[in-house]
C-alpha cells in the first residue's frame, strides 16, 4: 500500500487499535524511517491527544493530589506530616495517661506498640520511596489484561533488590501467606519473602539487597512458615 | 459524549495548559532531575485532564484515583526516556494515561490484553517528539469540537468506541450489530474529518 492509501489508518495504528495487513504495512513505512508516514504518524498523535482531551472536565479530589505527589516520595512533606502525625499521636497518648489515673501496664504496651508499628512503617515505605526515586529502578505491571484480580507493579532496582506494590489481593486463609520469588533465567525460583495483604487487599513488599537485572519476579499462596520452592500455581508475575 | 460547547471548567483546565506549554521544557527537565516539586507541577498542570479523562473511560471514582497515581508514577519512571526539548509532555501523558484505563477496562470485561504490548510501544515517551507547538491549545479543542459535532450519530459513535473504549473495528462490528465494512467506512471517514480540522487549523 502507498502512503497516500494508509493516511486514515495511522489514528487507529496510533491507539493500538489496527491488526492484520494494515498494521504490518504502517510498521513496515515506519520501519525504513518514511518521512511521509512519519508525519502522518506525529499527526495521528496529535489528534488523539486533542481528542482525549475533550473528556467532560472534572475537578479530582484534593487527596488525590496528596497521594500522586507522595507516591514518588515528596520526603520532605511526607515526613514532616508523619513526624507531626507521631508527635501528635506521643501528645495526645501522654495527656490521656495524666488525665486517666486508671491506665493499665497493657494499655501503655499498646501503646508503645502502635508508635513502634508506625516507626517501622515509616521506615518501609521511606526504603520503597528510595527504590522508587533512583533513575536506574525499572517497572513491570501486572493485573491488566489477566482474568486474576490483583492489579500493581514489581519495581526492579539492581543495586537494591525488588518492590512490589499491589492491590486487590484476595484474603487468603488462616495459615496461608503470600510468598514472592525471583527467578533467574534458565534457573529454579528463590524465595524473596514472606507477606500478608492489609485489610483492604493491598501490599507492600520488599526484597532488599543486590538482585540479577533479567529476572522474572513472581507471587504464589504458600503456607505461612513458607516453602523452598513454590507449592501452588503462580498468582502473578512480570519478568524484567 | 462531547458536550454541545466547550465547557468552562475545560476551557480553564486546557487554558492552564496552555499558557504553561511553553515551561514544559523546563518542567521535562526538572523531572528527570527528581526535582521535589517537579511532579507537583506535573500533577497541577495536567492533573485535571489526566482524571476527567479516566474518569470518563472506567465510569468509577475509585478505580480511577488509582489510575491517575498509575498513570503520573509511570511517567515519572520513564521520564529519563523522554526528549525534554523536542518532546511533548502533555499529549505523552493523556497516552499514558488513557493506556492505563484501557488495560483496566480490558481486564474487567475479560477481554484479550492482545494490544498490552503494542500499548506499552505506542506510549514510548520517544514516539512523542517534534510535535507543533500548542498541541493542546484552547483553539485546536474547539475546532476538534465543531467537527465532532458535524458527525453523523453512527460516526460520534464510533470514534468515542475506538478513544474512550478502546475497541477494534471488528469488535465495534460485533458491539454495533453492523458489517465490519461498513464500521471501517465509519470510523475512517470520521477521523478524516477530525484530522483534517486540525490540519487545516495548523495550515492558517
Amino acid at each position: 500500500m502507498t502512503c497516500e492509501e494508509l493516511r486514515d489508518s495511522y489514528e487507529l495504528y496510533s491507539l493500538g487499535l489496527l491488526d492484520g495487513e494494515e498494521k504490518r504495512e504502517i510498521e513496515e513505512h515506519l520501519g525504513r524511517d518514511c518521512p511521509r508516514c512519519r508525519k502522518h504518524f506525529k499527526d495521528a498523535l496529535g489528534v488523539n491527544a486533542v481528542m482525549l482531551s475533550q473528556a467532560h472536565a472534572v475537578v479530582p479530589p484534593s487527596r488525590l493530589r496528596r497521594r500522586v505527589i507522595a507516591s514518588v516520595g515528596n520526603e520532605r512533606a511526607v515526613w514532616g506530616w508523619l513526624a507531626a502525625l507521631v508527635a501528635a499521636s506521643m501528645l495526645i497518648v501522654a495527656m490521656w495517661l495524666g488525665l486517666e489515673k486508671r491506665t493499665s501496664d497493657r494499655e501503655l504496651t499498646e501503646a508503645r506498640q502502635a508508635l513502634q508499628q508506625t516507626a517501622a512503617e515509616r521506615a518501609r515505605l521511606e526504603q520503597a520511596f528510595g527504590f522508587l526515586n533512583q533513575p536506574e529502578t525499572r517497572q513491570v505491571n501486572f493485573g491488566p489484561g489477566q482474568p486474576a484480580q490483583p492489579r500493581g507493579n514489581f519495581f526492579l532496582n539492581p543495586r537494591m533488590g525488588v518492590l512490589l506494590i499491589a492491590s486487590n489481593l484476595p484474603a487468603l486463609p488462616a495459615g496461608r501467606a503470600y510468598e514472592m520469588w525471583v527467578i533467574p533465567k534458565g534457573g529454579a525460583p528463590r524465595p524473596a519473602g514472606l507477606f500478608q495483604s492489609g485489610p483492604q487487599g493491598t501490599a507492600l513488599h520488599i526484597l532488599p539487597g543486590t538482585v540479577d537485572p533479567n529476572v522474572t519476579v513472581a507471587v504464589t499462596v504458600e503456607p505461612e512458615s513458607g516453602s523452598p520452592s513454590p507449592t501452588s500455581a503462580v498468582l502473578f508475575a512480570g519478568g524484567f | 459524549m462531547l458536550a454541545g460547547f466547550i465547557p468552562v471548567s475545560l476551557g480553564l483546565a486546557l487554558l492552564q495548559v496552555a499558557l504553561r506549554f511553553k515551561d514544559d521544557a523546563d518542567l521535562a527537565r526538572r523531572l528527570q532531575a527528581r526535582d521535589a516539586g517537579a511532579m507537583r507541577d506535573l500533577y497541577d498542570r495536567y492533573g485535571r485532564l489526566v482524571y476527567s479523562l479516566i474518569l470518563r473511560m472506567v465510569r468509577n471514582s475509585g478505580a480511577a484515583e488509582d489510575l491517575v497515581q498509575e498513570t503520573f508514577l509511570r511517567v515519572w519512571n520513564r521520564m529519563q526516556a523522554f526528549d525534554q526539548e523536542r518532546g511533548a509532555l502533555g499529549p505523552w501523558v493523556l497516552a499514558v494515561a488513557r493506556n492505563r484505563a484501557i488495560d483496566y477496562l480490558r481486564s474487567t470485561d475479560g477481554r484479550m490484553a492482545a494490544g498490552a504490548l503494542d500499548l506499552d510501544r505506542l506510549e514510548h515517551p520517544a514516539q512523542f517528539c517534534d510535535f507543533e507547538d500548542r498541541a493542546l491549545s484552547l483553539d485546536r479543542a474547539r475546532r476538534l469540537k465543531d467537527a465532532f459535532e458535524k458527525l453523523t450519530p453512527n460516526q460520534k459513535t464510533v470514534v468515542e468506541l475506538a478513544y474512550y473504549e478502546g475497541l477494534s473495528q471488528t469488535e465495534m462490528a460485533e458491539r454495533m450489530q453492523q458489517p465490519l465494512g461498513t464500521v471501517k467506512t465509519w470510523v475512517r471517514s470520521a477521523l478524516k474529518v477530525l484530522r483534517e480540522q486540525l490540519t487545516e487549523a495548523a495550515a492558517v
